[in-house]
C-alpha cells in the first residue's frame, strides 16, 4: 500500500547529500465527514492526504521538506532544497542542533477497530444524525433550538517511519469523533450555546457506545434549563468551587500540559504559541497542593490521543507532569531532551505528512483521588459547581487563565441549588493548583484538537480528570 | 506527469462520465519555504512542494466534497468513482443549488511578481536582517517566522468554467523580547519584493518591547482603548467570520440582524475584497467560479451584506458575493476603511485609557450574542493625558462584539497589512479607538 521504496530512497539520498541525520515519514490520512445543519444534510466529504515528510540535521541546523509528488526526481529536489537551506545559515545564526540518543526500534503497531467506519455508508451516518436532530427538537419544551450543527467524522492514519539510526516503525490508527453545537433561544432570555466533541481511537463501535440520541437529548434539556432558570453569579467575596471533569480537563491541558512542553520552555514557540512561565530550574518545585497529580499518557487504550511510538520513533510512555503538587517532568522530544540532559519521553507528534514533528500532549488529565462526588459536595457550605464551560483562554506564558461555566449550580450546605449563569473563574496557575484540597474518583475524558506550531497543526487529544474541589476562590469578571 | 490544470480537466470529464450532474475541480501547485527562529538563532528551515485537487460533486441534490493529494490519473479516476458511489448513498441537501453557469468575465490582475524564485539562501538572509535590526534596537531575544509562498491554481466546472490564477507572497512576523515579560511584535507582508521590509518588522518589534519594560499589574474595569493593527485585525477577522452566511445560519454569528440595520458606529466601514491589489489572498474567482469582487459588509455602521456562495445566497434570497467555499463562504482580504486621525492625534483623542498592541486566544461564550474574551499580549500601555505613562501586563478583554462595533470612535488614516498566526485572513487595518472596553484580570 505504501511506497516504502521511496522512503528508503529518500533516506539514502538525504544521507548521501550532506545530512548527518535523516528521518522519513510516509503518512496517509483517509478521512470522512457527514455534516447536518439545522436538519439539512449539508455535505458529505472525503479527505485523502498522502505524502512524505523528510527531516534532516545538516550543517548544524534542522531542515524539513515535504511533498506529495512521490517520484524520485521531485523527492530528491525537495531534500536538496532543505539541505542547501541549512547550509546557508550563517555561523552567527546556527544553533548546532543535535538529538538525544534513542533505542533503535523495528515495530509494527495498530489500533484495530471492531467495526470499520468504511463499512458504514453516508446514508447510515445521516440517518443517525437525523435521529439525533429529531431527539433534539422533541426535547425542547418551552424554548426553541434555532441552530443545530452535528458532525460525524472518521479518520484512518497509516504511517511508515524510518530514520538513519535504523529505526523502522509502521502503524495504523482509526479515530472517530462527534461534534455538536446547540443554540437554545427563548424570547426575553436570549440565547445559550453548547459546543462539545466526543472522540476515541476506535471504529464505528464508539459511535454506538456513545448513545448519541439520548446524550444530545439530555444536553438539549439542560441547555433549555440554563436559558430559562439560571441566575447571575453570587457577589460573595470568598467561596469554594467544585469543578467538573470537563473543566478540570481543559485546566490540565492549558495550564499544565502546555507550559510543561520543553520547546516552549526554551522559547522555540515564542513567536506564535508563546513561551512558558515554567523555567528549567523549577523542576522539583512545589506548584500545587499534595492532592494534585497531572498526567499525560499517550498509551491509554482507545484514547483520542493514543499512540505507542511517537513521530521520532520513540516508545510512548506515561508522563507524570505534576506529582503530588511537585513539578515532576516536562514533555520532551529528542531536541529538547539533549538540551535538558534527560531522556526523551516520546512527546513528538505531527499532524500530517507535511508537518514537522514537534512536542505535543496526548491525553492530559488530573489523576484520581479518593472522594465520591457527594463527599466533595458535602463539605462546601457555600460555593459553585461548574460542571462544564464554553469560553476559555489563557495567556501565552500559561499563567493567567479564564474558564466561564455553562452548566453551573449554586451550592448551599452541601446541596446543589439554583442554576448559575456564566460564573467566571479567572486565576493564575499556581493559585489554582495550590487551592485544590480534594480530588474525586470520577475520571472521565473529553476529546479536542490541540493547535500549535507554524504552520499550525491540530492533533487529537483527550483532556480529562475527576471532579475537584478548590477552596477560598473569588469569581472573576468585570467588577 | 500531469499538471494541476490537466488534472482538473480529467476529474470533471470523469465525474460527468460517471453521472455527476454538477462538478467543480480546484487544482493547485504550491511551493512554500519557511524559516523559523528563536533566541536569535534559526530553529528550522522548511520547504514544501504540493499538488492538490479538491472536488465538489452534485448528484440528485446531494452535495459531496473531497480533497486529494494522492495524485496520479489512475488514482484520481478511482477516487472520483468512489466519491460518486459513496455520495449516491448520501441524503439530499434541501439548499442545494447547481453551480453558477459560465463563462464569466474575470478581471485581469496585474499583480504577479513571482517570488518563487527566491532561494532558501535569500530567505535566511532576510531572517537575519529582521533579527539583527531587532537586536540593534535593543532586543535581547528575537523569535519569528519568515515565509515565501507561490501558488498556481486552476478551476474547472461542469458549468462551462475553466479559469486560472496565481499568487505569491513574502511575509515575516518578528517577536522581540527585552525582558521575560516585555515583548513586542512587528510584521512585514507583501506580494512584492519591493514592499517587503524585514528590517521594519524587527525594528517595530524591538521598539514596542523596549516600551513594554517593567510592566505593572492593572485594575479590572471599563477603559477606552486604542487598538493597534495586530489586535484590531484579529477582532475584525472574527467580525468577518460572523459575516459568513453559513455561520449566521449555523448560529455561529452575532451578525444576525436585518440587512440595513445599524450594527456599528457610523464612521466604521469594513469590506471584503478578493480583487484587492496587493491583497495577500486575492484571487479572481471563487471555488464555484463566480468572479470575486469588493463586498461592503458593514458600510458607515449599517449591515450591508453577508458573504455568500450560491447555496447560502439561495437560502437568504440574494446573490452570491463571490466568496464560495463549497460548504461555507469566507472572506478573501479584509479591508477596513481608514479614518482621518494621525496616530498621535488618536492618543490625544483618547486622553486617558489603554493602548493595546496585540492579543491572542479569542474565544466566545456565545457566538450568537457575541460575548467573548481575548488575552492581551506584547505591549500594553496605560495612557494619561495622551501620553504613555506605564507598561501593563496580565489583562484580558472581556466584552461583547456588537457593543464593541457600536463603540468605535476615532480611526487612524494610516493602515497596515496584517497576516500572522492569529490573523488568518489578510487584513488592511488602521488603529482604532474604542470606548469602554471591559478589562479583567486574574483575581489571585
Amino acid at each position: 500500500m505504501f511506497l516504502e521504496d521511496i522512503a528508503r530512497y529518500a533516506l539514502n539520498y538525504a544521507l548521501s547529500h550532506g545530512a548527518n541525520y535523516a528521518e522519513i515519514r510516509l503518512q496517509r490520512d483517509n478521512g470522512s465527514a457527514a455534516l447536518l445543519k439545522n436538519g439539512n444534510p449539508e455535505v458529505s466529504s472525503l479527505i485523502k492526504n498522502y505524502g512524505i515528510g523528510i527531516r534532516v540535521l545538516a550543517h548544524g541546523s534542522m531542515g524539513f521538506a515535504s511533498t506529495n509528488i512521490l517520484n524520485r526526481e521531485n523527492v530528491s529536489e525537495c531534500i536538496l532544497e532543505a539541505i542547501s537551506m541549512t547550509k546557508s545559515v550563517s555561523r552567527r545564526l546556527r544553533k548546532n542542533i543535535d538529538f538525544s540518543s534513542n533505542i533503535v526500534s523495528n515495530e509494527k503497531w495498530n489500533a484495530t477497530p471492531k467495526v470499520d467506519v468504511n463499512s458504514i455508508g453516508f446514508d447510515e451516518k445521516f440517518e443517525l444524525l437525523l435521529d439525533i436532530e429529531k431527539a433534539t427538537i422533541s426535547s425542547c419544551n418551552d424554548f426553541k433550538m434555532p441552530n443545530r450543527l452535528f458532525i460525524i467524522e472518521s479518520e484512518e492514519t497509516e504511517k511508515i517511519f524510518l530514520n538513519s539510526e535504523g529505526s523502522s516503525i509502521q502503524s495504523s490508527v482509526p479515530r472517530v469523533s462527534f461534534t455538536y453545537i446547540l443554540t437554545a433561544y427563548k424570547a426575553g432570555k436570549g440565547t445559550a450555546q453548547r459546543f462539545n466533541q466526543k472522540g476515541e481511537t476506535k471504529g464505528w463501535e464508539a459511535i454506538n457506545e456513545w448513545n448519541l440520541i439520548n446524550f444530545v437529548a439530555d444536553e438539549t434539556k439542560i441547555l433549555g434549563k440554563i436559558l430559562k432558570q439560571a441566575v447571575a453569579p453570587p457577589k460573595d467575596d470568598r467561596l469554594d468551587i467544585l469543578l467538573g471533569s470537563e473543566v478540570v480537563g481543559i485546566i490540565c491541558h492549558e495550564s499544565c500540559g502546555h507550559p510543561f512542553e520543553a520547546d516552549r520552555i526554551i522559547g522555540r514557540e515564542a513567536a506564535e504559541a508563546g513561551e512558558s512561565f515554567i523555567s528549567p530550574e523549577m523542576l522539583g518545585q512545589k506548584i500545587g497542593s499534595d492532592a494534585v497529580t497531572v498526567v499525560d499518557d499517550p498509551t491509554l487504550p482507545n484514547s483520542y490521543g493514543f499512540y505507542l511510538y511517537d513521530d521520532e520513533g520513540v516508545k510512548a510512555r506515561r508522563r507524570d507532569l505534576i506529582k503530588n503538587g511537585f513539578i515532576n517532568t516536562f514533555l520532551h522530544n529528542r531536541e529538547t531532551a539533549i538540551e535538558f540532559e534527560v531522556e526523551t519521553n516520546g512527546s513528538s507528534r505531527s499532524e500530517a505528512y507535511n508537518k514537522e514533528p514537534i512536542i505535543r500532549m496526548a491525553n492530559t488529565y488530573m489523576d484520581t483521588g479518593d472522594y465520591k462526588l457527594d463527599e466533595l459536595l458535602e463539605d462546601i457550605s457555600f460555593g459553585i459547581f461548574m460542571k462544564n464551560f464554553m469560553e476559555w483562554n489563557i495567556d501565552d506564558k500559561r499563567f493567567n487563565q479564564r474558564y466561564v461555566g455553562l452548566e453551573a449550580y449554586e451550592i448551599i450546605k452541601g446541596e446543589l441549588k439554583k442554576l448559575i449563569r456564566n460564573p467566571i473563574l479567572e486565576i493564575t496557575t499556581p493559585a489554582l493548583y495550590s487551592s485544590v484540597d480534594a480530588v474525586g474518583k470520577d475520571l472521565s475524558f473529553n476529546a479536542a484538537i490541540c493547535g500549535k506550531g507554524d504552520p499550525q497543526q491540530g492533533v487529537p487529544v483527550w483532556t480529562g480528570g475527576p471532579s475537584i474541589r478548590v477552596r477560598k476562590m473569588r469569581l472573576g469578571g468585570l467588577p | 506527469m500531469m499538471n494541476h490544470e490537466e488534472l482538473v480537466d480529467l476529474v470533471v470529464e470523469e465525474a460527468i462520465r460517471n453521472g455527476a450532474e454538477d462538478v467543480a475541480a480546484l487544482g493547485s501547485l504550491q511551493k512554500t519555504r519557511m524559516v523559523r527562529f528563536y533566541n536569535n538563532k534559526i530553529s528550522v528551515i522548511k520547504a514544501w512542494r504540493n499538488l492538490g485537487i479538491s472536488i465538489m460533486i452534485g448528484l440528485k441534490e446531494r452535495k459531496f466534497v473531497s480533497s486529494y493529494n494522492e495524485i496520479s490519473p489512475e488514482k484520481l479516476i478511482g477516487s472520483v468513482k468512489e466519491l460518486i458511489k459513496l455520495g449516491e448513498k448520501s441524503k439530499p441537501n434541501y439548499d442545494y443549488v447547481p453551480l453558477p453557469k459560465g463563462p464569466f468575465k474575470y478581471i485581469t490582475r496585474d499583480h504577479k511578481e513571482d517570488l518563487a524564485y527566491l532561494s532558501g539562501k535569500d530567505l535566511v538572509e532576510y531572517a537575519e536582517i529582521a533579527i539583527e535590526r531587532a537586536l540593534k534596537e535593543g532586543a535581547k531575544r528575537v523569535a519569528g517566522t519568515l515565509i515565501c509562498n507561490s501558488e498556481d491554481i486552476a478551476l474547472k466546472t461542469s458549468a462551462n468554467i475553466f479559469v486560472k490564477d496565481n499568487a505569491s507572497s513574502l511575509e515575516t512576523f518578528v517577536r522581540a523580547f527585552v525582558e521575560k515579560e516585555s515583548s513586542g511584535q512587528g510584521i512585514s507582508c507583501s506580494t512584492t519584493l519591493k514592499n517587503f521590509k524585514p528590517e521594519i518588522a524587527g525594528l517595530e518589534a524591538a521598539k514596542i518591547a523596549k516600551m513594554a519594560k517593567n510592566p505593572k499589574a492593572f485594575q479590572s474595569g471599563r477603559y477606552s482603548v486604542i487598538f493597534g493593527p495586530f489586535i484590531f485585525a484579529n477582532l475584525m477577522n472574527n467580525v468577518m467570520e460572523a459575516a459568513s452566511a453559513f455561520n449566521v445560519d449555523a448560529g455561529l454569528s452575532f451578525l444576525n440582524n436585518e440587512i440595513g440595520g445599524n450594527v456599528a458606529s457610523p464612521n466604521f466601514t469594513i469590506v471584503d475584497d478578493g480583487t484587492a491589489k496587493n491583497g495577500l489572498n486575492s484571487r479572481v474567482f471563487d471555488d464555484e467560479g463566480t468572479p470575486t469582487k469588493k463586498t461592503v459588509v458593514i458600510g458607515q455602521g449599517k449591515l450591508k451584506n453577508l458573504l455568500h456562495n450560491t447555496s447560502t445566497a439561495k437560502k437568504f434570497k440574494t446573490s452570491s458575493t463571490g466568496n464560495a467555499g463549497w460548504i461555507s463562504p469566507s472572506a478573501w482580504n479584509i479591508i477596513i476603511e481608514n479614518g482621518a486621525y494621525k496616530e498621535n492625534e488618536l492618543f490625544k483623542e483618547l486622553k486617558n485609557g489603554l493602548y493595546i498592541t496585540n492579543n491572542w486566544y479569542t474565544r466566545f461564550q456565545d457566538y450568537r450574542n457575541g460575548d467573548f474574551s481575548t488575552v492581551c499580549r506584547d505591549g500594553i500601555f496605560e495612557i494619561k493625558n495622551g501620553e504613555i505613562i506605564n507598561s501593563i501586563k496580565n489583562i484580558r478583554i472581556s466584552d461583547n462584539f456588537p457593543r464593541i462595533l457600536k463603540s468605535i470612535g476615532a480611526i487612524s488614516n494610516n493602515r497596515y497589512w496584517i497576516r500572522w498566526w492569529e490573523v488568518a485572513t489578510p487584513t488592511l487595518t488602521p488603529y482604532a479607538l474604542v470606548k469602554d472596553i471591559g478589562i479583567t484580570k486574574s483575581v489571585f
